[in-house]
């Protein structure tokens, strides 16, 4: 039939052009749109939108995408082809230069430094000192070393009970299914008595890190750390924030922490810039809070405090956060000094809400903020 | 019931008090029409459940629901075996020998909402409500279960749906779903309605109120989604409220009425001190000109 085979011709056209968008289409997915708009009026131009709409999208952030292209595509509307999110000339307009890049810089002399040294052996007494040592003040060799430790560290998370149970002879609940199954054998009485107990799953954990101007020193270790958490597994969330939010979850998926550090520093758009806490954690609260990322999550804050706005802000987004997270651990490099008291006006508005404060100026205060993450309690009341 | 176009499935549903848009009424007369589950998504509140429920009603169906929480096992969802009659049969039969598979049968077996619709012999809808709050395990088993419309008992073998009951998944978004589950349902993404169908379904929902106070509550509620809420309204809060309304026997709203009310349209307490004073005041004067013009 030639209209079936114009329409069959314009939908495979259309799905190259969705995917060349950026979304995904696969055959079957063409083959359902093809079979619902068998089933729906053509000559209904709002009918046909939602039969393909319905097939070919399955995500509430496409549809804007599907929105243009269907009026580029069926309605011949004046508008753009949809790009891609991000584009080059994005990236060229960031604000100031990525710490990354400096602090490449950093590695790569203290590369040249150090090429007779064994880079792996690293004698006791000079790993302590590294421990020890702040980021602000780390050679670009030891940043290298650095990543080892780093690494070793962040694998232990927080657990919490999931609500499956598996079978355990220590368990504490009777495990009736096999109990009855297993008396069959002694005709029905019950010697034998397994028991089930309450598996244990890695408690979600979202990580918000401050990259702004202040935090520029710290940006490049802490990082590190963001990447070697999100490589634990799943329930791990990591953004960045300076003057607006960027999630980084997936930048940091990237198995090699160079490329992933790399991906993160392209998908910051205000690396360096001030800060502004408040409007960054109410961006959270709303695109993120509200799809409950946050709530039953430990949610880990690093960050100097420094409020360029308002801090009164800052202290109501964060007693909407402190209501929906199971516990809140508040990072803060400044802290490391022993003279340093949280005065910034932010970090003041911040404290009531935190459950943990702890310094983040070093490896041996990452030692401590890993433990405390896998052994943390809840304060605050529900 | 056969619906044989888009619009007699829509004027069918009117009849039954559900005032669908265009798009819901193509998404769920597709799932019929193509056999596929369908997967709302949508801000709380705007109908995703009502939905399921209203499409049951005009079929002449069961609604089947199975509502999804963290931990939901099979136990909870498919079957599970009544042990104490397991047990007491063992006591009863202690004297004869007694087989194994004299336990396992049909009539020791618990059902559960899955199980039901599978093997239900009259139509089903069946509702999978906050498929994101079940874990991934479960979203793989759901999988199996969507493709095959079949379940396996170990003791008692597979059982095969008779007929497909119509599926309906509903989702907050609180994560992201799996590809697979998503590539095989139709999705559609339900929208706060337009402030026109919005005092529509007012209507139809609270009997006898006034259309001046219908309208000036949607107008309201409208105003209240413009701001910055830990939770805006949904159609729910909106047919609540102006039930509320109503029932005082009002015709109209004014600060007063509204200030004593706002807790059946706005539920954290953060939000209702939000929306005092002068707020409250400007945003009454903005619904009740926006009524009235």
């Amino acid at each position: 039939m030639a209209t079936g085979d114009a329409i069959l011709g314009h939908v495979v056209t259309f799905g190259r052009v969705l995917h060349e968008a950026g979304l995904e289409i696969g055959p079957g997915r063409v083959a359902d749109s093809l079979r619902a708009l068998d089933a729906v009026d053509l000559a209904r131009q709002e009918d046909v939108y939602f039969a393909l709409r319905q097939t070919l999208v399955s995500r509430q952030d496409e549809l804007d995408l599907f929105d243009r292209a269907f009026g580029a595509w069926f309605l011949r509307a004046p508008v753009l082809p949809p790009v891609r999110s991000r584009s080059g000339a994005e990236v060229e307009t960031r604000v100031g230069q990525a710490p990354t890049d400096r602090l490449r810089r950093r590695e790569e002399e203290g590369e040249k430094e150090d090429e007779t040294g064994d880079p792996l052996e690293l004698g006791a007494s000079a790993q302590e000192l590294l421990r020890d040592k702040d980021f602000s003040e780390l050679t670009g060799d030891e940043l290298r070393r650095l990543r080892e430790l780093i690494a070793r560290i962040s694998r232990t998370r927080p657990q919490r009970h999931s609500r499956r149970r598996t079978a355990d002879a220590h368990g504490d609940v009777l495990d009736v299914r096999r109990m009855i199954r297993r008396s069959l054998r002694a005709g029905g009485d019950p010697l034998d008595r397994p028991l089930r107990t309450r598996k244990e799953v890695p408690r979600k954990l979202v990580v918000l890190c401050d990259v702004s101007g202040s935090m520029d020193s710290y940006a490049r270790a802490l990082l590190l750390f963001l990447h070697a958490v999100v490589g634990t597994g799943r329930g791990v969330e990591a953004f960045a924030f300076g003057t607006r939010l960027s999630r980084l979850t997936s930048d940091l998926a990237t198995r090699d922490p160079d490329a992933a550090l790399a991906r993160c520093t392209e998908a910051v758009v205000d690396w360096g810039s001030g800060t502004r806490i408040g409007a960054s954690l109410r961006e959270f609260n709303e695109t993120w809070g509200r799809r409950a990322l946050s709530r039953g999550a430990i949610v880990l804050i690093v960050s100097d405090g420094w409020e360029r706005e308002d801090p009164e802000l800052v202290g109501r987004e964060m007693a909407k956060l402190a209501r929906a997270a199971y516990a809140i651990v508040w990072v803060n490099p400044l802290k490391g000094n022993p003279q340093y008291q949280p005065l910034a006006g932010g970090m003041r508005a911040a404290l009531p809400y935190v459950d943990r404060f702890l310094p983040g100026h070093n490896l041996r205060s990452l030692e401590e903020l890993a433990a405390v993450l896998a052994g943390i309690e809840r304060r605050h009341a529900a | 019931m056969v619906f044989e176009s888009i619009d007699q499935l829509e004027d069918a549903l009117r009849r039954a008090d559900y005032l669908p848009d265009r798009g819901l009424s193509t998404a769920l007369y597709l799932a019929l029409a193509l056999s596929k589950p369908v997967l709302l998504e949508g801000e709380a509140g705007v109908g995703k459940t009502e939905a399921a429920k209203a499409l049951a009603s005009v079929l002449g169906a069961r609604l089947i629901r199975l509502q999804c929480y963290e931990g939901l096992d099979v136990a909870h969802a498919v079957y599970e075996w009544n042990y104490p009659r397991q047990l007491l049969h063992i006591r009863a039969a202690q004297e004869g020998t007694l087989r194994e598979e004299d336990l396992f049968g049909p009539e020791y077996l618990i059902r559960r909402p899955l199980l039901e619709a599978i093997d239900s012999e009259e139509p089903v809808v069946l509702l999978i409500d906050e498929i994101d709050r079940a874990d991934e395990e479960f979203e793989a088993f759901l999988l199996e279960v969507l493709s095959d419309f079949q379940i396996t008992i170990p003791e008692l073998g597979t059982i095969a749906a008779r007929r497909r009951p119509a599926v309906i998944l509903t989702s907050n978004r609180t994560r992201e779903l799996h590809d697979a589950l998503k590539r095989r349902a139709l999705f559609h993404w339900i929208g706060h309605p337009s402030i026109e169908r919005e005092i529509a379904i007012v209507r139809l929902r609270v009997p006898g109120v006034p259309e001046r106070l219908s309208a000036e509550a949607a107008a309201f509620v409208r105003e209240l989604r413009g701001l910055d809420l830990a939770k805006p309204p949904g159609v729910a809060e909106t047919i609540d409220w102006a039930m509320a309304l109503n029932a005082l026997g009002r015709k109209e709203i004014d600060a007063e009425v509204v200030q004593q009310t706002l807790g059946s349209v706005l539920k954290y307490r953060e939000d209702v001190d939000a929306v005092q004073d002068e707020t409250l005041s400007r945003l009454v004067e903005a619904a009740r000109a926006a009524a009235a013009g």
